[in-house]
């Protein structure tokens, strides 16, 4: 789904800047036809190779960039993840599908791209923002769809016929850069590489089309088309749910180009196209069961890297909506770690209540023990302090902290 | 606290597209961004804290609206390479680099009640706000005393943006309320291991004087 804004995906950050647009939108009466995910036919089939000059060389040095992120250390190292994540795309890739690869990165935001050549960078903080299987393999097929349309090129010829020598120039700054190796975590702050992900930013009908058949190849994959409108609605909710616990508005700034839908718009849309793809009497699923035995191992890490960015709005809208599939011991734990990190007046006896609450699942971490123990002592309760210390070093006898942590016990 | 991680990574990284001279020396204007500490008693931070450093280090000029007065940082190759950052003093309620109260993601406040545990969450969230830090491994938290007072050390490395591992070591404890900490932060590979003697030295010769 990528693309809002920007570039690559669902950047929560850049989101925001569609809010303007809608509001230009409003104003001018101007609309859009929605495009059909009938007329969205892939461009290319499989083993695509470029046939211009143009694109040839485009390709030459996006094989460059993909050696530099492959070898990236930020690449998450998990074979089984990684073969969960190539077989969704085989679902949702059409013609191209045995030709596409996927990189995980560290990266707590909520991000993906797809690059000219078929490869695509999935940020650890969308993994996290999924509920299930359909809303991931959403955003996957709407990357997908970029490629089978052939998004990127188009999007390059585009700019270059209305001569934006400055685009074209900052491109190829971009893939030096890249090629260079320079990486820094928030893929949007980082200079060089960031330059490319602004190339890849595509145009409203780019992303419209790019949604539309993103629709169409979820719901021929057997999913529920309606995840892709879905994760919209919690992008948005958790935008707004930041910026109003630092008491300011969502972000209104206009996006570069002022051309791309908004968030509110590209929902609509998806959910009509849903509408359009569903056919009666198909079961389709979400498959919730397969994403959390596929993601359920790295989940407490992912919700451990967005939590400690102490973006207390972001980080409940997150925990509140991954509970709504129901509460356990690690979603309650990092609920009360929000409000020991937000470090307001109260907030230390709404984290203590949190952590409190998340000892008495079966599946509590053990971190959870230990700042329930934490906050018992400081409250002055020793001896159930005491306990649920012991409680936190029993289940993990070699913390890093464990010294420490007797040294408590004993004092 | 704009030390590597803390903030001097972050900045440097940002301005490395404008100036290639990261982490180099002088503003270009004939003011040094460093100045000298001889290898004798000195005063850091706001001056209510005295350390001995072994050999000879550079004390980076601290940033106007970023850094705070009780936060002082040196370096010894550079704030890539490896930092070692002072607190002196921090009151309840501050932080440890000055933000805005808008900022999305926050470096949580300093509180004077606030156990070792509950310090070194704060610290991590530091690199993980501030210093574009994706991967954050506690190696070790254990009682040792600082200043006198029963204080203690936290050990831990991490992975940054700019793909490099980093290692650290921090020291501290709250005294009369307020925070004190000597923090040893350096690329995880070599300078890390050469800086660890001087840290220790200046960790062993710190003292309070108000």
């Amino acid at each position: 789904m990528s693309c809002g804004q920007v570039s690559n995906g669902l950047d929560r950050r850049t989101l925001l800047a569609a809010g303007g647009v809608l509001a230009a939108a409003g104003a001018t009466g101007v609309a859009s036809a929605r495009i059909l995910p009938s007329a969205m036919v892939p461009l290319i089939g499989p083993g695509y190779r470029p046939v211009d000059a143009d694109e040839r060389g485009m390709w030459q040095q996006m094989t460059r960039v993909e050696e530099e992120i492959a070898g990236s250390n930020l690449v998450v190292q998990d074979p089984a993840l990684a073969s969960y994540m190539q077989g969704l795309i085989a679902k949702v890739g059409g013609p191209a599908a045995k030709d596409f690869r996927i990189y995980l990165v560290r990266i707590p935001d909520f991000n993906a791209v797809m690059f000219p050549t078929g490869f695509a960078v999935i940020f650890t903080g969308l993994l996290l923002r999924m509920r299930n299987e359909a809303q991931l393999t959403g955003v996957i097929a709407h990357e997908a769809a970029h490629f089978l349309r052939k998004h990127q090129i188009r999007q390059y010829r585009d700019t270059r016929t209305k001569s934006d020598v400055f685009a074209v120039l900052a491109m190829s700054a971009g893939i030096a850069g890249g090629a260079a190796g320079v990486n820094t975590g928030d893929l949007a702050q980082l200079g060089q590489l960031g330059t490319i992900l602004s190339l890849l930013r595509y145009n409203r009908v780019l992303e419209a089309e790019a949604d539309a058949m993103g629709v169409r190849l979820l719901a021929e994959a057997g999913y529920d088309p309606r995840a892709m409108a879905e994760t919209w609605q919690q992008l948005i909710a958790e935008e707004k749910l930041s910026a109003k616990y630092r008491r300011k508005r969502r972000r209104r700034d206009i996006s570069l180009f002022g051309t791309h839908p908004t968030p509110e718009s590209r929902m609509a849309d998806l959910r009509i196209s849903a509408a359009e793809v569903t056919r009666p009497g198909v079961f389709y699923d979400a498959r919730r069961a397969s994403y959390l035995a596929a993601i359920g191992k790295i989940r407490p890490t992912l919700l451990d890297d967005q939590v400690k960015l102490n973006d207390p709005g972001a980080s409940q809208y997150i925990v509140n909506n991954l509970a709504q599939d129901g509460w356990n011991g690690l979603l309650r734990f990092h609920e009360g770690e929000i409000w020991r990190l937000r470090n307001r007046a109260g907030d230390d006896v709404r984290a203590a209540q949190g952590y409190a609450s998340a000892v008495l699942y079966p599946d509590a971490p053990a971190d959870a023990w230990r700042w329930h123990g934490i906050m018992l002592s400081k409250a002055g309760r020793r001896t159930e302090a005491r306990a649920a210390l012991s409680r936190y070093l029993m289940m993990a006898p070699n913390a890093p902290d464990a010294a420490f942590v007797r040294q408590m016990l004993v004092s | 606290m704009k030390s590597v991680h803390g903030l001097g990574v972050a900045l440097a990284l940002m301005t490395l597209p404008a100036c290639s001279g990261v982490g180099g020396g002088g503003s270009g204007f004939g003011i040094s961004n460093y100045t000298l500490i001889r290898a004798r008693e000195t005063s850091v931070g706001n001056g209510s804290l005295r350390v001995t450093p072994p050999r000879e280090w550079n004390r980076q000029r601290g940033q106007l609206f970023v850094d705070i007065r009780e936060v002082e940082d040196w370096t010894q190759n550079g704030p890539l390479l490896d930092g070692i950052s002072f607190v002196t003093g921090l009151k309840s309620g501050d932080t440890l680099v000055r933000q805005t109260r808008r900022d999305d993601r926050q470096v949580p406040k300093f509180r004077s009640n606030m156990t070792a545990p509950e310090i070194t969450a704060m610290l991590e969230s530091l690199f993980r706000v501030r210093g574009g830090t994706v991967d954050f491994k506690t190696l070790g938290l254990a009682p040792r005393p600082f200043l006198g007072q029963a204080g203690f050390q936290f050990d831990y490395e991490h992975l940054d943006s700019d793909e490099v591992w980093r290692r650290g070591r921090a020291v501290g404890a709250t005294v009369d309320g307020r925070l004190y900490l000597i923090l040893l932060d350096a690329a995880r590979a070599h300078y890390f291991d050469s800086t660890l003697p001087d840290f220790e030295a200046i960790t062993f010769s710190a003292r309070k004087v108000r």
